[in-house]
This record gives structure tokens, sequence and C-alpha cells, in this order.
């Protein structure tokens, strides 16, 4: 326990919730392995997802692609986000003031403010798009980004435990 | 900026493996240490079980493998409970003071490996 983090995440690390993560012995890996799936999972449909924005996949059409690929993709992220809260949990204290950590986090709400700004600015004119159809610049850069943040990501969450 | 992705990508998906759950990277391998002494207290927990041994010059903080892989070798919780003696062979923290990472400990005659 880092006492010198803030109480919030003290108390997190401090309940049960965090305890029985901790104290189980098959909690903290189940959590593991459920991270790296949903990991695999998320980079999958994200990367049908941006390829196409980026002008690969070329003869689908966007709507139907993109259409599917992001209900695989919020699955994944919930599933990113239980299995994450899981493993933050039980060494809350320490995780909170790991500087890749906090880097990581800043991240995440830089890519699903990307998310945001292509749903608003962009999503409407791709999904009108026909089979062949050339992409939007905007699309291209949304998708473009999306798949170098979401690389980044991934490189922070492995890296915590080396800082 | 794809490059630099692409080479942090790789070294994360090759470093990841080799070097385990946490990296050995800030423990001093070239300096081991033989840590002996009564557990003091233990917490046996995950990410890694930890107990504090007072040794000969001063309590230290000795970090042991996760849970289900200490029970998978035999080293059970009543193996390292408070008030057996351990010896444990293994690195000094670069980072934290007094702690080290064992790579074996000795606790009534018998060796666990912690890798």
């Amino acid at each position: 326990m880092n006492e010198h983090a803030p109480a919030l995440f003290v108390a997190l690390e401090a309940s049960n919730f965090a305890a029985a993560i901790r104290q189980s012995l098959f909690l903290y890996p189940l959590a593991n392995v459920g991270h790296i799936l949903s990991l695999a999972c998320f980079a999958a449909a994200v990367g049908v997802m941006d390829v196409r924005l980026i002008g690969g996949l070329s003869a689908t059409a966007p709507a139907r692609v993109i259409g599917r690929a992001r209900r695989f993709a919020i699955a994944a992220l919930c599933g990113l986000a239980v299995t994450g809260f899981m493993l933050f949990a039980a060494e809350a204290s320490h995780v909170v003031l790991n500087p890749v950590f906090q880097v990581k986090m800043a991240l995440i709400a830089v890519g699903i403010a990307n998310v945001a700004i292509y749903e608003l600015a962009a999503r409407r004119v791709v999904e009108a798009l026909p089979p062949g159809a050339p992409m939007p610049t905007r699309a291209r850069l949304a998708g473009g980004f999306s798949l170098g943040l979401w690389l980044l990501v991934a490189a922070c969450g492995r890296s915590i435990a080396y800082f | 900026m794809t490059k630099r992705v692409a080479i942090l990508a790789a070294l994360a998906i090759v470093a990841g493996p080799a070097l385990a759950h946490h990296g050995w990277g800030s423990y001093d391998a070239a300096h081991p240490v033989t840590v002996a002494g009564p557990i003091v207290t233990s917490k046996f927990e995950n990410p890694h079980v930890t107990v504090s041994v007072r040794g000969s010059d001063k309590t230290w903080t000795v970090t042991l493998a996760p849970t289900s892989r200490m029970v998978s070798r035999g080293a059970s919780a009543a193996v390292v409970a408070v008030g057996k003696t351990i010896s444990a062979y293994g690195y000094p923290s670069t980072a934290e003071k007094d702690e080290m990472r064992a790579e074996r400990i000795t606790v009534d005659g018998k060796t666990y490996e912690m890798r």
C-alpha cells in the first residue's frame, strides 16, 4: 500500500473487492488472461474498422463492415474495462502513481475522443459511401490516428510493469 | 511516427513473454544476495507473494512468485507463514529500498524455485 496516493485509490486497494482479487488463486490470473484476450479482440475489430477508413478492403460497403466490427469493438472494450479495473484495483495505490499508467489513461481518453469526433463529423458521410468509393480525408485521418494510438495504448499497458 | 509505433509494439511483444509478469530489469542480477532469518510478515497475495524477513543486517521485503505458482511448486501459505525460518537467494531491487526478488527459497530444508 502506498499511503501517498490519493485517498480514493488507497481506499480502493484496501477494499474487500481488491483483497478478494489479490487473495484468490485464480481471480488475478483470470483478469490478466481476460485482459489480453479482450485486447486481441479489440485490436482485431478496431483494425478492421481503421483499415476500412484508411481505404483498405475497398471492395466492401463501409457501413456494413464498420457496423459489424463496431459491435465487437464495443464488447471487447467492455471486457478490457472490467478486467483492467480488476487488475488496477488489486494494486490501485501503486499503479495510479505509475507514470506509464497515467500516460495510458490519457491516451485512452484521446482515443475515445477520436471516436466521438469521428461519430459526429465523419460517420454519416462514410456509411453512405458505396463499395469502392474513395474515403474522405477526415475518415483516413481518424482511421490512421486510431490505429497508431491504440497500438501505443497496448504498448503502454505492457510497460506498466517495468516502471 | 508509424515506424516508432511499430518498434514500440514489437518491443512490447518481444519483451513481454521473455520477462514474464514483472521485469527483472529493476533487480541487480550482478549482485545476488542471500537473506536468511525468520519471516516477520507474510502476504500470500497476487500478483506476487511477499514476505518480510529479519536478516542479519536488516529486515528485507522479499518478493516471491504469484500465488498459483507458489501452490503448484509446493510453497503454500503454510510454508511461508510468519515464524518460519527462510533462506532466500535473489537480487536486490535497484528501485525499492531493502527489497529483493527471490530466485529460490529454502524452508525446512526444502528448496522451491520461484521462476
